[in-house]
């Protein structure tokens, strides 16, 4: 029951189903499994660290220049950027031509930003998220909300460019209907 | 696959920034329902994107990759803090329904992936004219999206009540405008493609795909 009851959380809190957050990123890596598996996995990096940052930045920027969250939200996922490569430079220098592109393509996109100011959303509201461990839960969750959303796509992503669909409608068209239908189904959860 | 030239007017018709380049489409999808959302949208999304480009376009070309990428996310969140406050005076109350996707506008794939992969690859006036109608492109999208959502699914056109016999609600939900999204983006490719093969005479490639 606790699976189940964690698997409903997931997908009725899901970036990609419920927001539409991250999608054109999803589509992006769909050509190849390997890739989709990779980026949402760094993508999880990237949103767990990421919204241990948040956390610091809210505790540090005054209400007054709120405006600016942004700018600073940006800065930190820069330097996490930075980081993650030089991490995987030295970590693997052989491969690091081939990784690195998962780096590139998950740094900056709405997935990523998008759970900064949505766990800092829901720290405001509920005090049990508003520590260091509940924003890197809650990023954390959102990660993995991706890989879900990611393995969805993969099951159906063959049939839908094969060519038993209209050349019109084959890839990303039927993609997004196909997203739309698992969003719908997803919604009847919530 | 079609060898034609591109052309500055790609990004409204030939290669739409959303139909073709899936870029910027959670806006479309969840902001996308009403004419008022669109409008605020389209405005922070011209207004933001057209500044960071062409500030982001005197960066030297020398910097690493991912120093670049860096700088351009961060003139557009600088950019964000004027338009934003201009949003607040024009639109106050869609501004705060918009909530993080107003936000997320700063990093849209435009500015994020293209900049570098496109728009910096071309002549300072060509690149002018191509970034224009590739921010066109995504706001005709927007309106016509919202036209029909607005329509379909609140039976109103800009909040005047319309004489719509038949309303679909679920239109103006996520999955509303994903589904929605998917047939447009298939129609779009559909005509596209006859156009080519218009063009091309029958011994066009018939192409519809953007792989």
């Amino acid at each position: 029951m606790f699976l189940i009851a964690e698997l409903v959380v997931l997908l009725t809190t899901n970036l990609i189903l419920t927001q539409a957050l991250g999608t054109s990123t999803l589509f992006i890596a769909a050509g190849s499994k390997k890739n989709l598996l990779w980026t949402a996995i760094t993508i999880t990096v990237f949103t767990t660290i990421g919204s241990a940052a948040a956390y610091f930045i809210n505790r540090l920027l005054p209400l007054s220049m709120g405006d600016f969250r942004l700018l600073f939200y940006v800065l930190a996922i820069g330097i996490l950027y930075v980081l993650l490569l030089a991490a995987i430079y030295f970590a693997d220098k052989k491969n690091f031509e081939t990784t690195r592109k998962y780096i590139h393509v998950s740094a900056f996109n709405c997935a990523v930003m998008g759970t900064l100011f949505i766990v800092t959303g829901r720290a405001a509201i509920y005090s049990a998220v508003n520590s260091l461990s509940g924003f890197m839960i809650a990023g954390a969750e959102a990660g993995t909300g991706f890989i879900l959303a990611a393995f969805i796509l993969m099951a159906a992503f063959r049939r839908l460019c094969s060519k038993e669909v209209p050349a019109a409608f084959r890839g990303f068209p039927s993609m997004l209907v196909y997203l739309g239908i698992i969003s719908m189904a997803v919604y009847a959860l919530t | 696959m079609s060898n034609r030239k591109n052309s500055v007017l790609d990004g409204l018709l030939g290669d739409n920034t959303v139909f073709s380049g899936l870029m910027v489409i959670s806006p479309v999808i969840v902001c996308g329902d009403t004419i008022a959302n669109a409008l605020a949208v389209i405005y922070a999304f011209s207004a933001i994107t057209f500044l960071s480009v062409m500030i982001n376009s005197f960066v030297p070309k020398k910097l690493p990759y991912t120093v670049k990428i860096i700088i351009y996310t961060l003139v557009s969140s600088l950019i964000y803090i004027p338009v934003r406050s201009a949003a607040v005076h024009f639109f106050p109350d869609v501004v705060e329904r918009l909530g993080i996707y107003f936000m997320l506008l700063a990093v849209n794939s435009l500015i994020v992936v293209q900049s570098e992969a496109k728009f910096f690859k071309m002549k300072r006036g060509k690149m002018v004219l191509s970034l224009i109608f590739y921010i066109l492109g995504f706001d005709a999208v927007m309106l016509i999206t919202a036209f029909v959502r607005e329509l379909l699914a609140y039976g109103t056109v800009y909040g005047r009540i319309v004489d719509a016999n038949t309303l679909i609600g679920g239109l103006g939900m996520p999955f509303g405008g994903f589904i929605l999204l998917g047939v447009f983006c298939g129609i779009y490719r559909s005509i596209r493609a006859a156009i080519r093969h218009e063009n091309n005479g029958a011994g066009g490639d018939g192409d519809v795909s953007d792989s």
